[in-house]
């Protein structure tokens, strides 16, 4: 095999005392993406940022060495290394929103990117069309004079890819590209770097959390858990058949589409751990089965093994499984009467004279017991009308119902049957008030008498796996995890019969998510709670849900039962989001159907059927449903139906 | 890279005393040194010119010489004495007038929470506020009360009130979105009591820098309003008042102008060095 293009050979990069990167190789070939996966802290964007000599003091790489072809970048003067960057390695970020000056046009930050390289400016603008063109911008030289606001989201970021590649760079590293896109634009940024790996031989490293994206678009994948390289080797080896425990956990812990969803996940325990304070040996022995004494003691070295590199004493030898013995579930309570209902819900998140309906026409109910997962990408109005319905948000038109009987949510009416689990858990907890005054403020909301408070808040956080000592503590001593734990054990404050539940793992590492996830079924089960869960992860809803709703641009557009909807989707909306969502499964690649296009502004919503304008089945590629465009599809009145006039017919 | 530094920057513990780390840096000491120092003069004013502001002495415009550092002013008067005297007019008037402003103009801003209608309408009469200059302001204020120590600190207090009430909104906008905001509001907890318990709090971080800040232009006003003679009347002294005649005996004693104008430009600078190091405490 051919030398390859970038060899970084223990790499180290410390912030202050802490080591951030310890010790990490990679080596990647030209034509190839390597994927770089790991959890928050584990030193992936560091070391892409080490490699780039991008760090922010006080970091500083303190050991090891960056070749590439041949030539130590990290011993580079500054005005070389300069040249280097946006010239043979690139970089694309993750938030294509703040990577794009907002006053200048684009054409101009793409013209900016050559010409600082050396291109002539009358060539350049030139050049910058056909980059747009390639990176599937239609019309691009027109759109040259166009500033980012007129972009949407996934066009912003192919934008971005543009530029990375105006001049013709060797190797681009992308940091989380797709973090901040949709499913189903993320699956087409992944097709264009798949597709610009192929036709323009670039090497690429691609940072990740997600390990369906790695299954999706990597060749060769390295494992990092806490600064350093935990499993490395192919894609095929390393989801296949992993032999770290970490990588194996992970895979087993992270809910699938492709599997039959199991009562509970296989949740690895504890959190990842803090780069200041690492354990001394292998760092994930605390949270390993496999763990003995060596394994706290002395650090791993990567070793080959299986025909892959692995950090770990006792590595996996059989077959994926059998790490984690199955979490055992509580015996589930009777799905009983419905508690939520609500009816042709409307919201206006515009003004009175501009209305713009997030939420147009919503209808739903949810039991005692039961799930409802509520479905769709950002924008379609989901968050929206979980805050409607417990009043943060005025309705215009319909009706909230607890019990059956019609209530005001601006005036509290669901507050004593409904409470909120919120997304972010960094922001859900005042930092200013201990733990204890976060859970009494809901207590005593819940009329909760004064001389009882503190017990029943230790009480509460028992029951989310807390213990009362927690009590006195400030929402900065807590992780992610125990944060949305925190948040749950206050939403049950007030007792409340079902929990609308925005998003609740999505901003967790995927070892703490499944944890999370597993506590909510637990209390479901065991107080007979019902869920609406909003998310947009389908696995985590397939995971969780009795019942599925699919939204699009304020409305539902299908809405059955998990499994029904799951195996057999009716609207190709709904069929598009499977097929879009990247499973963490090597050489699987099916038949994606890839939808064209953004989601359109709500505030000018499309005549007829709302998704005619990216549906694949609908007039963009069958010009003769003129109905699509003429007439609105209605939900139907089954347990499984469909708002689309050909129902089915994508599967 | 968030990813990375998050952990790490959320786990650094808040101290309670950040207001009193912030004072113990060097520019926080050398700020509270200059105020506490020109605050231990004005204090002990009757001590240190036992004379009091009004004693005449032999000549007058005399320059200024140890222990006479200012020298005299034109009916003979001790110019240092005037001065102390004038700094315990001056710091007795801002201490009073900008905590008030203050108060008051944080409520102002955080009355948004309560109504939207309210709060709108209460940033537009601020914004009518903030039109004025700050001298045409204080000459109306002193035309309507007649001029003396009522009208600068009524002027002080109004003129506060724009920038308190829009930090204070600043706060409660930035604040009102956040997800502890919504859960208090989802569990039924009081509006009022969720701003006292989770708005106010963080809007008082921006609006005890601007204390600092609010002085200095304080003093600031008053010594305008004291040159165009709407401001203390004499024959108390004020620093501003000092400013506004010494002003016109420039060439023959120049101490007299200088003087008042030192321990003025001493008092804002600690001020601001005080400001300084708040600010930087709050950032973190």
């Amino acid at each position: 095999m051919t030398t390859p293009l970038l060899q970084v050979r223990g790499l180290r990069t410390r912030f202050g005392d802490t080591t951030a990167v310890d010790g990490v190789d990679l080596t990647v070939r030209r034509g190839t993406i390597v994927g770089v996966v790991g959890e928050s802290g584990s030193g992936k964007s560091v070391t892409a940022r080490s490699i780039m000599r991008l760090l922010r003091t006080p970091g500083r790489v303190a050991g090891g060495e960056v070749s590439l072809d041949g030539q130590d970048l990290l011993a580079l003067p500054d005005k070389q290394m300069r040249s280097m960057r946006g010239g043979r390695v690139a970089m694309v970020f993750q938030d294509p929103q703040s990577a794009l000056n907002p006053v200048k046009t684009i054409g101009d930050q793409i013209v900016e990117a050559l010409t600082t390289h050396g291109a002539a400016k009358s060539q350049a603008r030139k050049r910058a069309a056909e980059l747009l063109d390639r990176v599937g911008i239609p019309d691009g030289k027109n759109r040259l004079g166009d500033y980012p606001h007129q972009f949407s989201g996934g066009m912003r970021q192919r934008v971005v890819i543009a530029i990375a590649l105006a001049n013709d760079p060797d190797l681009l590293i992308a940091d989380e590209p797709t973090t901040a896109l949709d499913v189903t634009i993320q699956a087409q940024i992944l097709r264009l770097l798949a597709r610009m790996r192929d036709e323009l031989g670039i090497a690429i490293v691609v940072i990740t959390h997600d390990m369906g994206v790695v299954a999706e678009l990597c060749d060769e994948v390295v494992v990092m858990y806490a600064g350093r390289v935990a499993e490395h080797g192919t894609v095929e080896q390393v989801l296949g058949r992993p032999r770290h425990p970490y990588t194996a956990n992970l895979l087993q812990a992270m809910p699938r589409l492709d599997t039959a969803p199991a009562a509970r996940l296989a949740a690895i325990p504890g959190a990842p751990p803090d780069p200041a304070n690492l354990p001394a040996g292998c760092a994930f022995a605390p949270r390993c089965t496999r763990a003995g004494q060596t394994c706290h003691e002395q650090q791993p070295a990567l070793a080959e093994q299986d025909g892959r590199d692995v950090a770990c004493w006792h590595p996996v030898a059989g077959a994926l499984g059998s790490i984690v013995d199955k979490c055992v579930a509580p015996e589930r309570k009777a799905v009983g009467e419905s508690i939520l209902s609500v009816d042709g819900l409307k919201v206006n998140v515009g003004s009175r004279r501009a209305p713009v309906y997030a939420v147009d026409g919503v209808s739903l109910r949810v039991a005692a017991g039961e799930t409802l997962g509520l479905v769709g990408e950002s924008g379609c109005g989901k968050s929206t009308l979980a805050k409607a319905i417990v009043g943060l948000t005025p309705i215009i038109a319909g009706t909230v119902g607890v019990d059956g009987k019609a209530v005001d949510p601006a005036r509290g009416g669901v507050r004593g049957a409904v409470q909120y689990v919120f997304q972010d858990p960094y922001a859900s907890l005042n930092p200013r008030r201990t733990i204890g005054q976060s859970m009494a403020e809901a207590l005593h909301a819940g009329a909760t008498p004064d001389e009882q408070i503190r017990e029943r808040a230790a009480q509460l956080l028992t029951t989310v796996g807390l213990s009362a000592a927690h009590l006195d503590r400030y929402p900065h001593a807590f992780s992610g995890g125990q944060r949305q734990r925190i948040g749950i054990a206050r939403a049950l404050a007030t007792n409340p019969r079902l929990l609308l539940c925005d998003e609740p793992v999505s901003a967790l590492d995927v070892s703490v998510q499944a944890q999370v996830i597993n506590l909510l079924a637990d209390l479901r089960d065991e107080l007979g709670l019902g869920y609406l869960f909003i998310a947009h992860d389908l696995a985590v809803v397939r995971h969780l849900a009795d019942r599925v709703a699919v939204m699009y641009l304020g409305r539902i557009v299908e809405t059955g039962p998990a499994d029904q909807v799951y195996a057999n989707p009716l609207h190709p909306y709904t069929a598009a989001l499977l097929s879009s969502s990247p499973e963490p499964a090597p050489g699987v690649r099916r038949e994606r159907i890839v939808i064209a296009g953004d989601l359109p502004s709500p505030l000018n919503p499309p005549s007829g059927c709302r998704f005619r304008t990216r549906c694949p089945i609908g007039p963009l590629r069958r010009p003769d449903r003129q109905i699509c465009i003429d007439v609105d599809p209605a939900l139907g009145n089954g347990a499984h139906t469909a708002a689309c006039h050909f129902p089915g017919e994508l599967a | 890279m968030t990813a990375t530094t998050a952990p790490a920057a959320v786990a650094k513990a808040r101290p309670r005393n950040r207001y009193i780390a912030a004072l113990r840096t060097p520019r926080g000491i050398t700020g509270v040194a200059l105020v506490g120092v020109l605050c231990l003069l004005a204090l002990l004013a009757p001590v240190l010119a036992p004379g009091g502001y009004d004693a005449q002495g032999a000549d007058a415009l005399r320059p200024g010489s140890w222990p006479a550092l200012f020298g005299t002013d034109e009916l003979g008067r001790d110019v240092l004495a005037r001065s102390l005297y004038g700094l315990r007019t001056d710091l007795g008037l801002v201490g009073l007038a900008v905590p008030v402003s203050a108060v008051i103009g944080t409520l102002l801003g955080l009355a948004g929470f309560l109504s939207k209608a309210l709060g709108t309408f209460l940033q537009r009469c601020l914004d009518v506020i903030l039109g004025f200059p700050s001298l045409i302001l204080g000459i109306s204020v002193a035309l309507v009360l007649g001029a003396g120590w009522w009208a600068l600190f009524v002027a002080i207090v109004v003129y506060g009130l724009p920038a308190f009430g829009r930090l204070a909104r600043a706060s409660l906008l930035g604040q009102a979105q956040r997800e502890y905001v919504h859960a208090a509001q989802v569990m039924g907890v009081p509006r009022a009591t969720i701003m006292v318990r989770h708005i106010l709090p963080h809007a008082l971080d921006p609006v005890i820098v601007q204390i600092a800040v609010g002085m200095v232009g304080g003093i600031f006003l008053e010594s305008s309003l004291s040159i165009v003679g709407l401001g203390i009347q004499p024959p108390a002294p004020s620093l501003g008042a000092l400013l506004n005649t010494g002003m016109r005996y420039m060439t023959a004693q120049h101490m007299y102008v200088l003087g008042p104008a030192l321990l003025l430009l001493l008092l804002a600078l600690g001020l601001v060095l005080i400001s300084d190091a708040l600010n930087e405490a709050v950032q973190r």
